[in-house]
């Protein structure tokens, strides 16, 4: 035989035994993806509370960050609301009030304006207090004239600059920002987006340690297993598989049953949650999870199993070799 | 095949289970072990295994020194030694039949030829019938036959065997034995502990003897 016609022939074996190498790598995943999944179905109820376990850690820092996606659709709506009220010096007469107005509008950094005249501010006043006969005994009117600004940059330094601006306008006598809510809400957000991550980190930790726990036990439970796999020439791949599947689908038991706990309790919480709202004048609902929300849950999950599951066996194993 | 160079092993510290060990065995040759309780035996043959390292000297099988092996090359250098274990290594939560395809099954090998090879195997050690008991249902000497159905089941190129007939009736122990000669015969180094000194004064292979872990005899076939 020529030399080439070997070598041909070795390169061809060489390719075949790579391809069932890969084949039964394949077959081998099967099998234990499913024989897993058969351990834990064998086991329903521990597997429930483990599968619990991860879902009540997941719920909490899932449903935080709902309602801060929900307060993020709010916050549109705060923006809306951010207004300058600029007060006239009280000599001003209507319809210089009106003039001023128009100049004020004429600001790029204006979007739109709501004047009200002294009579009108009197009225609303006495109306909002109910206090009409005590207030019509005064002699004169002591409100000035005031305009309601809504500016097209609603940002706080924005605004602080737009009304250091308008101030300096002839006729206007003092321009005040209600700014300092806005600012408290969104510190407020910013915090409960920081809390939810720490709560996210923190419990995606517990996940992690409840996986890893019961991991440790499976493993401990076919310690004999893995002793006889491993004289007979098993890989540490191998040998870790079988858990690493255990561990990926409490995982995806648990994200699963997390979703359901989700949107039973958004149910539940729909109502007390928009007649608040409500009672505010806020148009908030809880957000759905939808389906990219869930889908990452469901990963984060599954992955965390798998991380859980691989820590476990891991330390099981370099418990074992060294010698 | 398998080069012993003043090797030593040490447990614990203080207690020397095999110690200035020197030894030569090649490639087709067939050894018989034998010595005291406790003289060494199951040490040496886990050197070999690289289930232990040596504490002194160097192990060399096939010509390398199994001692640089990387953590990632040894299941694959065990994969090419067949191992009969003293206390068997079945497991015991599943059949006869899925014990000795185990060593298939880890190197990934196709359903069909594996099912083939497994019977094949089961049937040398006369146990073929008996391929969906469970090994717990088994005796002894049953379980033992199933022992070295799965070392022999992936036809490795070198065969180790501790105790394997130690719960046999002699008529099975010869039989074993001949299994093994067997194997040998197609070219494969085998190497056995065993106290059956009868037995093996009988089948006149190579027989090193062990005392306090030092080679008191290496007595050639004759
Ligand atoms: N892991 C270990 N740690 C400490 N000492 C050990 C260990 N393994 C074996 N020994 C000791 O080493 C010596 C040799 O043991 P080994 O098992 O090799 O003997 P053996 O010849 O196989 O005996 P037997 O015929 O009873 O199986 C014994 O004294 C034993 O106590
Ligand atoms: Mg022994």
């Amino acid at each position: 035989m020529s030399r080439e016609a070997s070598q041909e022939r070795g390169a061809r074996k060489q390719r075949t035994t790579n391809s069932s190498r890969w084949r039964g790598w394949v077959r081998h995943h099967r099998a234990m993806s499913l024989d897993s999944a058969l351990r834990l179905v064998r086991t329903p109820l521990g597997s429930l509370f483990t599968m619990l376990a991860i879902a009540i850690a997941l719920v909490l820092p899932a449903g935080l960050w709902l309602m801060l996606d929900g307060a993020r659709l709010l916050d549109a709506e705060l923006d809306a609301s951010a207004t300058a009220t600029v007060y006239l010096a009280s000599e001003v007469d209507d319809e210089e009030a009106r003039r001023i107005q128009q100049a004020l509008e004429a600001h790029a950094q204006v979007n739109a304006s709501r004047l009200i005249t002294a009579s009108q501010g009197m009225e609303e006043f006495q109306r909002s207090l109910g206090l009409e006969d005590l207030l019509s005994q005064l002699p004169e009117n002591p409100l000035p004239a005031t305009i309601v600004l809504t500016p097209v940059d609603p940002e706080p330094s924005a605004m602080r600059q737009l009304a250091d601006q308008l101030s300096t306008v002839t006729g206007v006598d003092e321009v005040r920002l209600d700014l300092a809510w806005l600012d408290r809400l969104r510190k407020l957000a910013e915090l409960g987006r920081r809390a939810t991550l720490g709560l996210g980190v923190l419990f995606g930790l517990g996940v992690l340690l409840v996986v890893g726990n019961t991991i440790r036990l499976a493993v401990a439970s076919r310690r004999q297993e893995i002793e006889v796999v491993t004289l007979i020439g098993a890989t540490h791949a191998f040998v870790r598989r079988p858990f690493l599947y255990s561990g990926a689908w409490y995982g995806f038991g648990g994200g699963l049953l997390a979703l359901a706990l989700l949107v039973l309790g958004g149910d539940w919480l729909a109502t007390p949650i928009s007649d608040l709202a409500a009672s505010y004048g806020a148009n908030y609902a809880l957000p759905k999870l939808g389906w990219i929300g869930s889908a990452t849950l469901l990963s984060c999950s599954t992955i965390l199993g798998w991380l859980g599951a691989w820590l476990a066996v891991s330390q099981h194993l370099a418990s074992i070799y060294p010698r | 095949m398998i080069v012993f160079e003043h090797v030593g092993k040490r447990y614990g510290g203080r207690f020397d289970a095999l110690a200035a060990l020197s030894f030569h065995i090649q490639r087709g040759e067939m050894v018989f072990l034998t010595g005291h309780s406790g003289a060494g035996k199951s040490s040496l043959l886990r050197l070999i295994m690289r289930l232990e390292r040596p504490s002194r000297g160097r192990v060399l099988v096939a010509g390398h020194d199994i001692d640089t092996l990387h953590a990632t090359q040894i299941p694959f250098y065990r994969r090419q030694i067949g191992v009969v274990f003293q206390d068997h290594q079945l497991l015991f939560d599943r059949s006869v039949f899925h014990n000795v395809a185990l060593p298939l099954e880890i190197q990934g090998m196709e359903p069909r030829e594996s099912a083939r090879r497994v019977r094949a195997a089961l049937d040398k050690v006369g146990l073929l019938h008996r391929e969906r008991a469970l090994p717990i249902e088994l005796s002894g000497g049953e379980q033992q036959r199933v022992g070295i159905a799965r070392a022999v089941v992936n036809k490795p190129a070198l065969l180790l065997a501790d105790e394997p007939t130690g719960n046999l009736d002699p008529q099975l122990s010869a039989d074993i034995m001949a299994l093994f000669e067997d194997f040998n015969r197609i070219g494969t180094t085998v190497m056995i502990a065993s106290h059956d000194l009868a037995l093996i004064a009988r089948l006149r292979h190579r027989t090193l003897r062990l005392s306090d872990g030092r080679l008191a005899a290496d007595q050639e076939a004759s």
